[in-house]
């Protein structure tokens, strides 16, 4: 997904990556992701589409620095991911897995506090937060509709309150993308919706470049500005939703047929499965 | 749907559509209040402190208590004594004064040590394999020690005037090993899995037990007698320069889990989000793995298998302070202490003149405490 005559470098470039897990058992285990190359440009919503298996998590853990490069080359804002400490990366991408447990009875407060982790390399990142990380944290709560839950313990609230803490927790960071797999994986319809609009505003308000593997092809279409389609570990398809939520497409990926026709309000595509 | 691609910083686009209109309205904005609860500098210092005295109180009240009762004011008289006459270079011979400073305060001292150490363990050995069971005797790291410290005792390993040093060492040695062992057992690439964990711990203690026992039935029977009673958790007889000695080993490592408390703190979140979040998670494993070795081998080597206090202490902590383990880990220490101190002057009076061994009353205090929360933790279906 290049876009030319681009003034400014693509927010995240991936040339050539290939991953393979690395079993304790398995020396020669099959590629995850098999030569992936894409740019995502600043600013967007991206969308990471494909089927069970396709490599999308691998993928986004790759861009968070969670997991270390193989093979291939990560640009960010041009410059190489790999030169970059953990911290440093952690201050320009965050990172919200697809579901996070905590058994501890930490506040959602001082759960969201955790994200100014990275913006204090002492010893052992042991410090005290000042006015700013408490300025920052609140924003991120308003953000998120979670400021009047902060002192809640985050063990008792519902899911889709735990799942918009995460996200503050990553805004606390105070990133220039986020990445987000499968935001909306648990939640009912109400909080799926919920999610994505907050994601859209953060991006039209803070220029926030968000990256988001789904399984919902409607969700991503509505919400998302380009997709990208993977399959086994391979790039099949990117474009606007328009140009890669297509039959054709989706069948060849999916391997069942489907039915695509416009969304009565936005007139994006979507999906229906036939009877 | 979205007009053009915009390269950051922006300026705040008016450019939206429909459905991507604002979910709470403006007028529920506040200006920035801050006034949710964090951990400030005050707070740190007004608990730590509050628990400094607490600490200060239960060892004079443990100080009282005996076969023999000594009443407060004449406890702070030799104690004022002592101090003083430390500085001119000389001391009183009269009983009381030589049951107090050289039996009563030297174990309280070792206990509150050990108490302390076990807790702050726990703690960290929880944060790290985000467990609230684990704990250095459960997951049979101090099994580990103890089979180090026996080999060290029963081969006269520590029998020169490097005595002091080389049993401590047998016991790292042995907890590290056990430590690792447990690790690369209950270590998935989704995470722990507590069950794993726990089987794990039990079998892996067992076996050391085992070995320990084996050891005892194959040596000279002299040598035995002594570590049966030490094998049980014993905090008696420490003298002042053995007590430094272990002070400074619990010391090194405390401070180790200490300076990575935050780290603690994001690695509860799971291993893949702290890495998001600038953790060098294999660096902190690390140090924390070394730190609760130390800690466990030195701990064991002074004063046998001594369990529950790393898990009993720790939850209490938490349902009281919080998960924060910059509170947290020096909060647990001072209760651990405490706990130890009070769990040890049971002990010695309960029945007194004889003595139970303090590893008992801890099993028998925590044991229970451990069931409660494993059948707590099969209700929140967590796996």
């Amino acid at each position: 997904m290049k876009l030319e005559n681009s003034r400014t470098p693509p927010a995240l470039s991936v040339r050539g990556m290939t991953y393979r897990y690395r079993s304790r058992f398995a020396k020669n285990s099959e590629a995850v992701l098999t030569d992936v190359n894409c740019s995502i440009d600043a600013g967007s919503i991206l969308g990471i589409l494909g089927p069970n298996g396709s490599g999308k998590s691998t993928l986004l853990k790759l861009l968070a620095g969670v997991f270390s490069i193989q093979e291939g080359r990560l640009e960010f804002y041009g410059q190489d991911m790999q030169r970059l400490s953990q911290a440093a990366i952690a201050k320009a991408v965050a990172f919200v897995p697809q579901e996070t447990q905590q058994i501890f009875p930490f506040t959602i407060g001082e759960m969201v506090l955790m994200g100014r982790y990275p913006h204090h390399t002492g010893l052992g990142g042991w410090h005290w937060e000042d006015f700013e990380d408490l300025v920052i944290a609140e924003r991120a709560m308003q953000d998120l509709d979670v400021a009047h839950l902060a002192d809640r313990l985050i063990t008792d609230v519902s899911g889709g309150e735990r799942q918009r803490a995460i996200i503050a927790r990553a805004l606390a960071q105070d990133p220039k993308v986020l990445l987000l797999d499968e935001p909306t994986a648990f939640l009912d319809l109400h909080h799926q919706l919920d999610i994505a609009r907050i994601l859209r505003r953060l991006n039209q308000e803070r220029g926030l470049t968000v990256i988001l593997v789904s399984h919902d092809l409607n969700l991503a279409s509505q919400y998302c500005d380009r997709l990208l389609l993977l399959d086994h570990g391979h790039i099949v398809h990117t474009g606007t939703p328009e140009e890669v939520i297509r039959p054709d497409v989706l069948e060849q990926v999916y391997g069942c047929a489907v039915l695509v026709d416009r969304h009565p309000q936005s007139g994006m595509p979507r999906v229906s499965l036939p009877v | 749907m979205k007009p053009t691609l915009e390269i950051p910083p922006l300026p705040s686009s008016q450019s939206s559509v429909d459905v991507a209109a604002p979910v709470r309205p403006e007028v529920h904005r506040k200006p920035v209040v801050s006034n949710f609860r964090s951990l400030t500098l005050h707070r740190w210092c007004v608990w730590v402190s509050a628990f400094l005295v607490f600490a200060m109180l239960a060892l004079m009240v443990c100080l009282r208590y005996g076969t023999q009762v000594i009443e407060l004011p004449r406890i702070f008289n030799i104690l004022v004594q002592a101090m003083t006459a430390v500085s001119q270079g000389g001391s009183g011979e009269d009983p009381t004064h030589v049951i107090l400073l050289q039996v009563r305060l030297p174990r309280l001292l070792l206990a509150f040590l050990v108490g302390a150490s076990l807790a702050a363990v726990g703690v960290s050995l929880q944060a790290l394999l985000r467990n609230p069971l684990a704990d250095p005797f459960v997951l049979g790291i101090s099994s580990g020690a103890a089979l180090g410290a026996a080999i060290a005792l029963l081969f006269g390993v520590g029998v020169s005037m490097w005595s002091l040093s080389a049993l401590p060492m047998c016991a790292f040695l042995g907890a590290i090993i056990s430590l690792l062992i447990i690790y690369r057992i209950a270590a998935t690439q989704y995470g722990f899995s507590i069950y794993t964990l726990l089987l794990a711990g039990v079998v892996l203690s067992a076996v050391l037990m085992a070995l320990i026992t084996f050891l005892t039935s194959v040596a000279d029977p002299n040598r035995v007698f002594g570590m049966l009673a030490w094998l049980m958790g014993s905090l008696t007889g420490p003298d002042y320069p053995t007590l430094g000695i272990l002070a400074v080993y619990l010391g090194i490592g405390l401070l180790i889990l200490g300076s990575q408390a935050q780290s603690l703190n994001v690695l509860t979140l799971g291993e893949e989000a702290a890495r998001s979040l600038g953790v060098e998670v294999e660096r902190v494993k690390k140090l924390v793995f070394f730190a609760t070795a130390l800690v466990t081998g030195a701990v064991v080597a002074f004063s046998g298998l001594i369990g529950f206090v790393g898990l009993i202490v720790p939850h209490a902590v938490r349902l009281a302070l919080g998960a924060d383990h910059r509170l947290l880990l020096p909060i647990a220490g001072l209760t651990g202490g405490i706990f130890l101190m009070v769990a040890d002057t049971v002990a010695r009076t309960l029945f007194s003149p004889a003595e139970i061994p303090v590893g008992v009353v801890t099993a028998i205090v925590g044991g229970p405490v451990f069931l409660y929360l494993l059948m707590n933790r099969r209700a929140q279906v967590v796996t």
